[in-house]
């Protein structure tokens, strides 16, 4: 056998023992023997795991997290403190509660250790109630309630911390301090030699118990009645109470039942009328869409309309009146893809022949006293040309015919400032009065 | 006769969760094994 095969043995006779301990509640002795085992081997992932578990039984929760990290860093591959880490870190806000815990005991030991018992005891009570199972709060408080001559609180801590670790050597030996000032130990101590100070049955012994006694006649009669009237107080205290809580229960269970029938029947009601209300909205959508397509002059039915008269013209070679409709069509209403090369060439050819036409237009509404029907051709012209000053000053006479005056010198100023060489300009300045 | 200041003194500070990462770095993790390799290593060189 080498070293490394006896180191391992070492190792698992440690654990085992520790193993052992910690079945039996002495959880500080198995932590030894586990300490023990981790520095002949420190891959012992079973002896580490357990250690973990101890530390964390006792409260000491930053403990167990140090030994499982190690663990899984260790071995990585099937480890249960991967579990025992996923566990304590899960579960909402544990590790934070966990956290102050320890906080509290350390400033509570702070207190202590400053004088301020009062302090300590308030904060380790508080402590032991959120955490019953940190053994070392339970001792800190146990020494101060012994300090402070209160006996019996130090020995229900104590008991506490034994309950949690059978061997733990400060309870132990505060224990004794404890149960000898409080007489228990003499208790104790007279129990144990009773217990050894009986002689021996003989086979000739009868025990009879203490409150034996032979029955007479009228004695069964009042044991009888005494019976009778316990039957009836069981059957009105015990019996009824519990048939009337079943009652109840029953009564309960199907008005809930019915209560859960109501709520459903609402939310059945709620979504039909949701649904009616959404059904309402898509049809007044629907409505709406259909008036757009169909309805008045700027529907895109209308729209359509117009270009296949725009087309009718051409055919006639009635370019004037292709111009008319063009420029009180609206294409953007004609979506259709298949018409998208119609439009364009449709609106090359107005772009360059449609101005001239407006412009003639426009000088024989003005030449009938239309100014209005003018002004709406000089518009459209505009929106396909407007840089040519004889329109924009054609636009500003009839604005100033019709009595408009600041249009009109609106009007007369651009042609001044962009069309400054024209001969217009100054006829623009003349007419602005310059 | 316990003392009650010296057994309240000799209670030691819990260790914070927060400290736990620094306490695996500082973690001396030698064990009987890294010593007997060391050992064997030494006696292999002289």
């Amino acid at each position: 056998m080498d070293y490394f095969q006896i180191i391992q043995y070492v190792a698992n006779s440690y654990y085992n023992r520790g193993l052992e301990l910690a079945r039996e509640r002495d959880l500080s002795g198995a932590a030894g023997y586990l300490k023990r085992a981790l520095q002949f081997n420190k891959y012992h992932m079973d002896a580490r795991n357990l250690l973990g578990l101890i530390f964390y039984e006792m409260g000491e929760t930053s403990d167990a997290l140090i030994q499982w990290v190690i663990s899984v860093n260790l071995q990585p591959d099937r480890n249960p403190a991967d579990h025992y880490l996923d566990e304590v870190q899960r579960k909402q806000g544990q590790l934070e509660v966990a956290s102050q815990t320890i906080r509290k005991y350390n400033q509570a030991l702070l207190h202590a250790q400053s004088g301020s018992d009062d302090l300590a005891v308030l904060q380790l009570k508080r402590i032991v109630e959120e955490k019953p199972n940190f053994v070392k709060a339970h001792l800190l408080l146990a020494v101060l309630y012994m300090a402070h001559e209160d006996y019996t609180k130090a020995g229900k801590s104590l008991l506490k911390v034994l309950q949690i670790d059978k061997n733990n050597e400060k309870a132990g030996r505060y224990m004794e301090y404890v149960k000898a000032r409080t007489g228990k130990a003499d208790v104790e101590r007279r129990k144990l030699k009773n217990a050894f100070s009986h002689r021996e049955m003989e086979d000739d012994d009868v025990i009879l118990p203490p409150t034996y006694k032979e029955s007479t006649g009228w004695q069964a009669i009042v044991n009888m009645v005494i019976g009778l009237v316990l039957g009836v107080v069981v059957v009105l205290f015990l019996i009824r109470p519990a048939w009337e809580r079943s009652l109840n229960y029953d009564h309960n269970q199907e008005m809930q039942e019915f209560a859960d029938k109501l709520n459903m029947a609402n939310q059945e009601a709620d979504n039909l009328r949701q649904q009616i209300a959404q059904y309402q909205e898509d049809k007044e959508r629907t409505e709406a869409s259909l008036n757009s397509l169909a309805g008045d002059s700027d529907s895109t039915l209308s729209q359509y309309q117009t270009l296949v008269r725009i087309l009718d013209a051409y055919r006639g070679n009635d370019f004037q009146t292709a111009v008319q409709l063009y420029i009180d069509m609206d294409p953007s209403r004609i979506t259709d893809e298949s018409m998208a090369d119609i439009l364009n060439r449709l609106k090359a050819d107005m772009d360059a022949n449609a101005p001239a036409v407006l412009e003639s237009l426009a000088a024989s509404a003005t030449a009938a006293g239309n100014a209005d029907l003018a002004l709406h051709y000089y518009e459209k012209y505009m929106e396909m040309n407007d840089r040519n000053p004889q329109i924009i000053y054609n636009m500003a006479m009839i604005y100033k015919a019709k009595g408009d005056e600041d249009t009109a010198d609106q009007l007369f100023g651009q042609v001044i400032m962009n069309f400054s060489d024209s001969a217009l300009a100054a006829r623009a300045k003349e007419q602005r009065g310059y | 006769m316990i003392n009650f200041e010296e057994e309240i003194d000799r209670f030691r500070p819990s260790l914070e969760v927060e400290e736990v990462s620094d306490a695996i770095v500082k973690t001396d993790l030698t064990d009987m094994t890294d010593i007997m390799m060391e050992i064997m290593k030494a006696v292999k060189d002289n």
